[in-house]
């Protein structure tokens, strides 16, 4: 039982280390003016002190190149300042938070750092909480839906209560395993709101009058439209709204550079009372992302992954030179970079009894040259196998990823024969017991060549064992539609997302619990809307999987978690629910040659990872020339 | 004359009526919304979309209603000068769309600019020296311009002039200046940026001008009155400027029509090869989002200016070429 338990962040300074705090050299000028108080009453009085490889000094901008106006969320996803994050070892720790207890994995106490502030100075305190807890989150115009999913444990929600300034205790009645690793999120659960600035935006707080105002200046229909869109803690497209992050937005939308400065107020200092973030400015420019590659191969992003992929590396690198920077290349975290789903709920009653049968997908699975695939598109640099946790995941056991992955065109074609697919047409290809030959048609969502370019070495090996594929590629809306509605016999797509998985991340991708799932969409449109629509799972085993999960959430154990997860995946592997091709395949990350602290391997990751967001981007700086080389030669990590 | 006026005023409104009803339309064809699309984008990137803010706003706009409801609700708003909301730039579609009309005017402008000054001298220059080896070879230069993708010729002088000028690829300006107010600085680094979407927008249009300056010129020539000219001994240059030139100047005029949309629009493929801070880009990504505020006052906006267009271009033959008044004026 995990009774009890207790995260209390790694390394909290003493009080007493707070005389060497040091005063950052781009606000000493602010400070000395009166504008902003000195660093002792900036940070909390027990700031988080990172654990960084290398000391850094403070300046610099950061440029990068982001494709939208939508993006500016990915400063929230790379700040990563969280109430409790994980670490790069995959393991909870609290961040923002000073500890976190939790007592039979229902009750959860929050304890917030005593003296941490907004980035407009205002304090930080659990009147934020409840300004959320109470005044949004179950106001029905700010919320007509309610609380969010992982707060509502089977369907109920938690009793909130303040323990004083810097306390606040959720407890359910049921244990809730999703709400850590929700608040760890690169979309993270905001529980939280800076409730001094939005209330003068709510109903219940404002003056009527100041109100009216207030909505009719910005174009809204509503005090409650008015509130949503200035309260995007996420989005980060409101420079007004106070954040926690390491640097705060200072352009006001609409606009093609984005301009981001640290945040004075910030809770993290280095080991030697320097605060974070080392790096004054981020500034984001706007660029089409298909221009974005050779952008960055000119020279004009000093930290960039996304929107490069791994066909940009030979490109990238022969700019490496010529514009002073390095390109690594960093493990992804999705179980496979590609999948084939077979359509379990497809509407075709023939197709979907050959479907059901687990020799056939074997058989699809046996007549793969995963090594071909690997060789001929990913240069031979990605992992062979299922559609299963990484092997970097604590769970991973070797047989999950080789069951029924290797290239035995025999066997396919043996197993074939026992489903009594024997009768032949005069090119080769089986029949189906009707008389239609076996003709799978593959379908995509065309958003990249990719696909094609697998489905076609896939094509070839499949012909031998007498089964003829025909790919195509379509538009991403249109492609779940017809996936959903049953029309899809098959599709490919990308693997599981969360292939790092630990024993306390939810276990759901293994289970019929989403719409989204492309092998079953009907049965887990069932599940998420309790049966109101959809189709119930009639296959004893995702049957199995579904029961497992419920169990998964249920447990208060890591250990029974853990004992579920293998469960659920030796299942997986037996099943073949997915065909997996080749994982783990690289992302070239492009850094300035002069950035430090960016590791040389990493995993570039959504959920658990925010991408750069684990590497807590705060601690990176950039050295220059001037500066004495101390640490020019920088050990790489430690491999995970 | 004041009656022709009037009508032509008054059937601008079915017209627009009309091209509202199509916009909506199609804009609304494809399956589902811009919230089912942004849902599918995130989910493609792993992401998870904020389900009850999507909630939110779906009620908010009217999303659960039905289609002549939501089309209404539009054309009121339009009415009241409300070009409605942007969901992808969360902001007024006034607003997104205000900060870019500048540049692209600016870039439209002088593309039209540049294709004036190289296809006027040209064109009139082969129609004189017709059949000689230079009208040859200024044709085939033509045609090239007209034959090569603009796009590929974008991504060639991007490429060099970032190797060999030191451009930053893409955009209209240094990143540096791109937030700032207008200055000397930042016209330079404009103008040093400029010459690139100019000359690759501009190509394929100075070729067509070339092409029709020249026929144009060429039909007028043959005809009696320069041959009489000729013979009573006017200078060739007054007289190739006097009359057959402004005779075949009325297809550009009644080109206005189709110009002043195009001011605004920009030339969208170019523009996204290029990242430039313009509409065309705006548009297009809009319309695959089906944010369906933007795509369609934009697309309704244009429309607008297409029909004033044409009614000034009209007016303006009319003014500046009396066979056409005498004649509209006869037929009465």
């Amino acid at each position: 039982m995990r009774t009890g338990l207790a995260f209390v962040a790694a390394a909290t300074m003493p009080s007493k280390i707070k005389a060497q705090l040091q005063e950052t050299p781009t606000l000493q000028d602010d400070v000395t003016s009166g504008k902003l108080p000195k660093i002792e009453e900036r940070v909390p009085i027990e700031p988080s002190v990172a654990d960084l490889q290398t000391i850094g000094t403070p300046g610099g901008e950061l440029r990068m190149l982001m494709s939208g106006p939508k993006d500016t969320r990915m400063m929230v996803v790379y700040g990563y300042a969280r109430l409790i994050g994980y670490t790069p070892a995959l393991v909870l720790a609290p961040d923002i938070l000073k500890s976190i207890d939790v007592e039979e994995g229902r009750i959860f106490t929050l304890h917030l750092r005593r003296g941490h502030k907004w980035s407009d100075g205002q304090p930080f305190t659990s009147e934020d909480f409840r300004y959320w807890f109470e005044d949004v989150a179950q106001n029905r115009h700010l919320s007509p839906s309610g609380l969010p999913i992982s707060m509502l444990p089977q369907g109920k929600g938690p009793q909130f209560e303040i323990l004083g300034e810097t306390s606040v205790r959720y407890s359910w009645r049921h244990p809730n395993p999703l709400f850590l690793p929700d608040l760890a999120g690169p979309s993270p659960l905001f529980i939280y709101r800076p409730a001094h600035y939005l209330k003068q935006f709510h109903q219940k707080y404002a003056e009527p009058e100041k109100l009216d105002a207030l909505v009719k200046d910005a174009n809204q229909r509503n005090w409650a439209a008015l509130h949503n869109r200035l309260d995007t803690m996420y989005r980060d497209d409101n420079p007004e709204l106070p954040s926690l992050e390491p640097w705060i937005l200072k352009t006001k939308p609409p606009s093609d550079r984005f301009i981001f400065e640290r945040n004075p107020y910030y809770y993290r200092v280095d080991q030697t009372g320097q605060q974070l973030p080392y790096i004054d400015r981020v500034i984001l420019s706007i660029a089409d992302s298909k221009i974005i590659p050779a952008k960055t191969g000119a020279g004009e992003s000093d930290l960039q992954a996304r929107y490069l992929r791994f066909d940009n590396y030979t490109f990238l690198k022969a700019s490496e030179q010529r514009n002073d920077f390095k390109v690594r290349l960093w493990r992804t975290g999705p179980g496979s970079q590609l999948a084939l789903y077979p359509n379990l709920n497809v509407n075709d009653e023939v197709w979907r009894g050959l479907m059901h049968d687990l020799r056939f997908r074997r058989a699809l699975s046996l007549a793969i040259d995963r090594h071909e695939i690997n060789q001929v598109i990913y240069f031979g640099l990605a992992i062979e196998g299922q559609n299963t946790v990484l092997p970097q995941s604590p769970l991973f056991e070797r047989g999950y990823r080789s069951a029924w992955a290797q290239f035995d065109l025999g066997e396919a074609n043996n197993l074939l024969d026992q489903i009594g697919l024997t009768k032949r047409a005069s090119d080769g290809t089986r029949e189906l017991p009707d008389g239609r030959s076996i003709e799978i048609i593959v379908e995509d969502s065309g958003e990249s060549t990719e696909q094609s370019d697998v489905l076609e070495l896939i094509r070839d090996s499949w012909r031998r064992v007498g089964i003829k594929l025909f790919a195509k590629p379509s538009q991403l809306t249109l492609f779940r539609r017809r996936v959903f509605s049953g029309e899809t016999l098959m599709s490919i797509d990308k693997g599981i997302e969360n292939g790092l998985a630990t024993a306390a991340m939810a276990p759901s991708e293994f289970a019929p619990t989403s719409q989204q799932q492309l092998q079953w969409p009907k049965w887990g449109q069932y599940y998420e809307t309790k049966g109101m629509a959809g189709e119930a799972p009639d296959l004893s085993s995702a049957n199995r999987l579904k029961e497992l999960y419920e169990e998964w959430l249920a447990a208060t154990s890591e250990d029974e978690q853990g004992r579920i997860w293998h469960d659920m995946l030796q299942i997986w592997a037996k099943e073949v629910f997915s065909i997996g091709t080749v994982a783990g395949v690289l992302q070239p990350v492009v850094v300035n040659a002069k950035l430090r602290n960016v590791p040389e391997e990493g995993i570039y990751n959504w959920d658990p990872g925010a991408y750069f967001g684990i590497y807590k981007p705060d601690g990176f700086w950039f050295e220059f020339s001037e500066a004495p080389a101390q640490s020019a030669a920088i050990p790489p990590p430690a491999p995970r | 004359m004041l009656s022709y006026l009037v009508h032509r005023v008054l059937i601008m409104i079915p017209t627009l009526i009309a091209i509202s009803i199509v916009i909506f339309t199609i804009i609304n064809l494809p399956p589902g919304d811009y919230f089912s699309t942004y849902i599918a984008e995130l989910q493609s990137s792993g992401e998870a979309a904020d389900l009850a803010k999507i909630a939110f706003l779906k009620a908010q706009y009217g999303f659960d209603r039905a289609l002549w409801q939501q089309y209404l609700f539009w054309v009121g708003g339009l009415l009241h000068g409300d070009m409605g909301y942007s969901f992808a730039y969360n902001l007024p579609v006034n607003q997104v769309v205000g900060d870019r009309l500048l540049l692209t005017f600016i870039v439209s402008f002088t593309t039209i600019l540049f294709t004036y000054a190289v296809a006027f001298p040209v064109g009139v220059y082969s129609a004189t020296h017709q059949y000689s080896w230079t009208d040859h070879a200024l044709t085939l230069l033509g045609f090239l311009g007209l034959a090569t993708p603009s796009f590929l010729l974008a991504l060639v002088l991007l490429y060099f002039a970032n190797v060999y000028l030191g451009i930053s690829i893409g955009g209209l300006m240094d990143p540096q200046y791109v937030d700032r107010p207008w200055s000397f600085g930042k016209a330079l680094s404009v103008a040093a940026h400029l010459w690139i979407p100019v000359i690759v927008i501009g190509t394929a249009g100075t070729a067509s001008m070339i092409r029709r300056l020249r026929a144009n010129l060429l039909d007028e020539l043959q005809k009696q009155y320069v041959v009489t000219a000729r013979a009573k001994g006017l200078h060739p240059l007054k007289l190739l400027f006097k009359y057959p030139l402004r005779m075949a100047l009325n297809p550009f005029i009644s080109d206005i029509g189709s110009l002043l949309p195009h001011v605004i629009s920009g030339a969208a493929i170019v523009s996204v090869v290029m990242s430039l801070p313009t509409t065309g880009p705006m548009l297009l990504d809009a319309l695959r989002s089906q944010d369906m505020y933007l795509a369609g006052s934009f697309l309704m906006f244009m429309a607008f200016l297409t029909v004033i267009g044409v009614f000034v271009s009209d007016i303006a033959l009319a003014v500046l070429d009396p066979r056409i008044r005498l004649q509209a004026g006869r037929r009465q």
